[in-house]
C-alpha cells in the first residue's frame, strides 16, 4: 500500500469512529461520553436506556448497509466491468425491495424471512439486467440503460402498493424509503449478521474481482473460470445489497459514489478497495443519518434524501471525469 | 499438437472454420497468415480453448483440450491477444505476477517459484526496470512486453500471440519478433502466430499455414509455400518473390 492509500485507510477509520461517537450521543435526547458509557452498564439513566433502544439499533444498521451497498457496488462494477454499475441504478435494490414488499404483505407471518425475499427480488432483477444486456459482451451504455427501465419498473410496481390505502402501505415503507428510525435490535441482528457474512465472503474474492479487470478471454488464458467467478461475485453483490435494503431501505448512488473515491484513494486493487469502500460507505451513511436527524430535530430527513443530494452532483462530476481511472 | 477435423461457427449460419486440419511442431515457431476474416484468429482461439468448435478436436499431449480444467490448461498455454485491457494503476511486476494464476489455490501467497518465475518474465522482456512503473506511464511496444511477460510468468511450454505487431511502430515490431525468436530458440518455447506482414512470417518462422475462407490452403516452410501463384491465389496481389543475401526471401507488391 501506498503513503496515500495508507493515510486515507486511517483517516476513514478516525472520522467513522468520531462519527459514531458523535451520533450516538446527539440528537434530540442529548447525552456526554461519560453518562452514556456509565448508563450502559449501570443501566440506571433512563435517557441512555432510551438511546441504547432506539438509536443504537439505528446508527449499527446504517454503519453496515452503508458497507454492504458500497461493497456491492464494487463487486457488480468489477462483474459487468462498467464503472455505472450499482445496486440501486440497475434495479437490484428496487427489487429486492418490491419482493420484500410483495411476500410480505400477502403473507405478513413470514416477516423474519424478508432477507430472503429480498435476495430472490434482487437476483431476479439483477438476471433481468444481466441477460437482457449481454449481447457478445457488455455495451456499458446497454447495460445501465435496461438497468435504469428495469429499475423503473420495480420502482413503480412498488408504488402501486402505496395507493392501496391499506395497512401495508405503512408498513411497507420501511422498504420502499429509507428512514432509519424505528429500527430494533431484531433489524440489527438480521443487517450484521447477513451483512457480515456478505463482506467476509466478498473480501475472499478480491482476487477474482482483479481478474476480471482483464478482457474476458486474457482472464481465462490464465486459468480463471470467468463464468464461475461472475456468478459467486454476483451473488454475493446481490445478497449485500438485498439485506441492506431489506433492513435500511433504498439507497441510491451510494454503491456508486463510494467505490469511485476509493479507486481514487486507494487504487484499483481489490485487496484494498473492498475494505476502503466498506468503511467509507459505513461513514457515508451513518453521516447521511445523523445529518438528517440532527439538523431539523426532532423532526428527521431520511438519511436516502441526504445521501442522494450529494449523490446527484457527484454523478455529473463523474460523466465529466470518467475514463481517468478506467481502460489503459 | 495436432489440429483435428476442426469446424466452427460464430452464428451458425456460415462455417467460419471449415473442416480445418494441420500440426503444430513442438519447439517450431508456427505462423498462421491469410487475409481478413480468413479464420486465422478463430484458429488460435480454438486452438487456446477460447472457442468450443462444432466438430473436430485439438489435441496436445494426448489429451483434448476441451477436456482439460481452465488451470491445468493454463500451466501449457499461455496466449498474447490482440486487444488488452487493464486498469491503469496496475504496475508491470503486478501484471506479471498475474501470469501466476494457475499455480495459485484460493488463499496462498507469492513463494519463491512465483517470485522467481515473475523475476524470469521481467527478465526475459527487458522489464527489470520498469517493474513498479504503471501500465499507463509505459510506451506502446513496452506495453505489448508487459503482457508478453505476463504469459511468461505461466511457465508455458506453449505460448500464442495474435497478431502482436498491430499498433506497433516498425522498431518496435522487431523488438518483439527479436523476442520471440529468442524465447524459441534459448527457452524452447513452441510458438504459434498469427501475423499480418508476410516479409516477417518468413523471417521468423519455421514454419507458415497459410489459410482463406476457413480453410487451410497450405502449410509448410516459408521457402515452399511463400510463392507468386499463391500469394495471388491468397490476396489476390502479384508479388514478385525475391532472395537477397541480406534479407533473405522476400515479396514485395507490384500490383492488383
Amino acid at each position: 500500500m501506498n503513503k496515500k492509500g495508507l493515510i486515507s485507510f486511517i483517516i476513514v477509520i478516525v472520522l467513522l469512529f468520531v462519527a459514531t461517537i458523535y451520533s450516538v450521543t446527539s440528537g434530540s435526547i442529548q447525552v456526554t461520553f461519560t453518562e452514556l458509557v456509565k448508563g450502559l452498564i449501570t443501566g440506571t439513566n433512563n435517557e441512555v436506556q432510551v438511546i441504547k433502544d432506539l438509536r443504537l439499533p439505528r446508527i449499527i444498521i446504517a454503519i453496515f448497509a452503508g458497507a454492504a451497498l458500497s461493497v456491492s457496488g464494487v463487486l457488480l462494477q468489477s462483474v459487468m466491468r462498467n464503472p455505472l454499475a450499482e445496486p440501486g441504478i440497475i434495479g437490484v435494490s428496487s427489487g429486492a425491495g418490491f419482493m420484500a414488499m410483495l411476500m410480505v404483505s400477502i403473507f405478513p407471518t413470514l416477516f423474519f424471512y424478508m432477507p430472503l425475499f429480498a435476495f430472490i427480488g434482487g437476483a431476479l432483477a439483477f438476471f433481468l439486467v444481466y441477460s437482457f444486456s449481454w449481447k457478445s459482451g457488455f455495451d456499458p451504455l446497454r447495460m445501465i440503460l435496461i438497468g435504469v427501465a428495469i429499475n423503473a419498473i420495480f420502482t413503480s410496481l412498488s408504488q402501486t402498493f402505496n395507493y392501496r390505502g391499506s395497512y401495508t402501505s405503512s408498513m411497507v415503507q420501511d422498504v420502499t424509503t429509507s428512514t432509519l428510525s424505528m429500527k430494533k435490535w431484531a433489524d440489527v441482528e438480521i443487517m450484521v449478521i447477513y451483512g457480515s457474512i456478505g463482506l467476509i465472503l466478498a473480501f475472499l474474492v478480491f482476487s477474482w474481482c482483479n481478474y476480471l479487470a482483464l478482457e474476458d478471454k486474457t482472464a481465462k488464458n490464465l486459468g480463471l473460470n470467468v463464468n464461475v467467478a461472475r456468478f459467486v461475485i454476483s451473488a454475493i453483490a446481490v445478497l449485500l445489497a438485498s439485506v441492506a435494503t431489506a433492513t435500511a431501505g433504498l439507497f441510491l448512488f451510494v454503491g456508486l459514489l463510494v467505490p469511485h473515491i476509493g479507486r481514487i484513494l486507494v487504487g484499483t486493487d481489490h485487496k484494498l478497495l473492498i475494505p476502503f469502500s466498506s468503511l467509507l460507505g459505513a461513514l457515508l451513511i451513518l453521516l447521511s443519518d445523523t445529518l438528517g436527524r440532527t439538523i431539523i430535530a426532532p423532526n428527521e430527513i431520511p438519511a436516502s434524501i441526504i445521501m442522494a443530494l450529494i449523490g446527484g452532483p457527484f454523478l455529473i462530476f463523474l460523466l465529466r471525469k470518467s475514463d481517468r481511472i478506467y481502460g489503459n | 499438437m495436432e489440429i483435428n477435423n476442426i469446424t466452427y461457427s460464430y452464428d451458425h449460419k456460415v462455417n467460419h472454420l471449415d473442416d480445418v486440419s494441420g500440426k503444430i511442431d513442438v519447439g517450431k515457431v508456427t505462423t498462421i497468415i491469410g487475409p481478413n476474416g480468413c479464420g486465422k484468429s478463430t484458429l488460435l482461439g480454438i486452438m487456446a480453448n477460447n472457442y468450443v468448435p462444432l466438430k473436430g478436436q485439438i489435441i496436445m499431449d494426448g489429451k483434448r483440450i476441451t477436456t482439460m480444467k481452465p488451470k491445468e490448461l493454463a500451466k501449457k498455454i499461455a496466449v498474447v491477444h490482440q486487444h488488452n485491457s487493464a486498469p491503469a494503476d496496475l504496475t508491470v511486476e503486478r501484471l506479471t505476477s498475474y501470469g501466476r494464476l494457475p499455480y495459485k489455490s484460493m488463499f496462498s501467497t507469492n513463494t519463491i517459484t512465483d517470485k522467481e518465475a515473475i523475476e524470469w518474465a521481467l527478465e526475459q522482456t527487458n522489464l527489470l526496470d520498469k517493474r513498479n512503473k504503471t501500465i499507463n506511464a509505459l510506451s506502446g511496444g513496452e506495453r505489448q512486453r508487459v503482457w508478453i511477460a505476463m504469459t511468461l510468468a505461466q511457465q508455458t511450454p506453449f505460448l500464442f500471440l495474435d497478431e502482436p505487431t498491430t499498433y506497433l511502430d516498425i522498431y518496435y515490431q522487431y523488438e518483439i519478433l527479436e523476442l520471440v525468436k529468442r524465447l524459441n530458440e534459448e527457452q524452447a518455447l513452441t510458438i504459434v502466430m498469427v501475423l499480418h506482414d508476410i516479409n516477417q512470417a518468413i523471417r521468423y518462422s519455421d514454419t507458415i499455414i497459410v489459410m482463406k475462407n476457413g480453410k487451410i490452403v497450405t502449410q509448410g516452410k516459408p521457402e515452399q509455400v511463400i510463392t507468386k501463384s499463391i500469394i495471388k491465389k491468397i490476396y489476390g496481389v502479384d508479388v514478385s518473390v525475391k532472395e537477397d543475401e541480406q534479407a533473405g526471401l522476400f515479396t514485395i507488391p507490384i500490383g492488383i
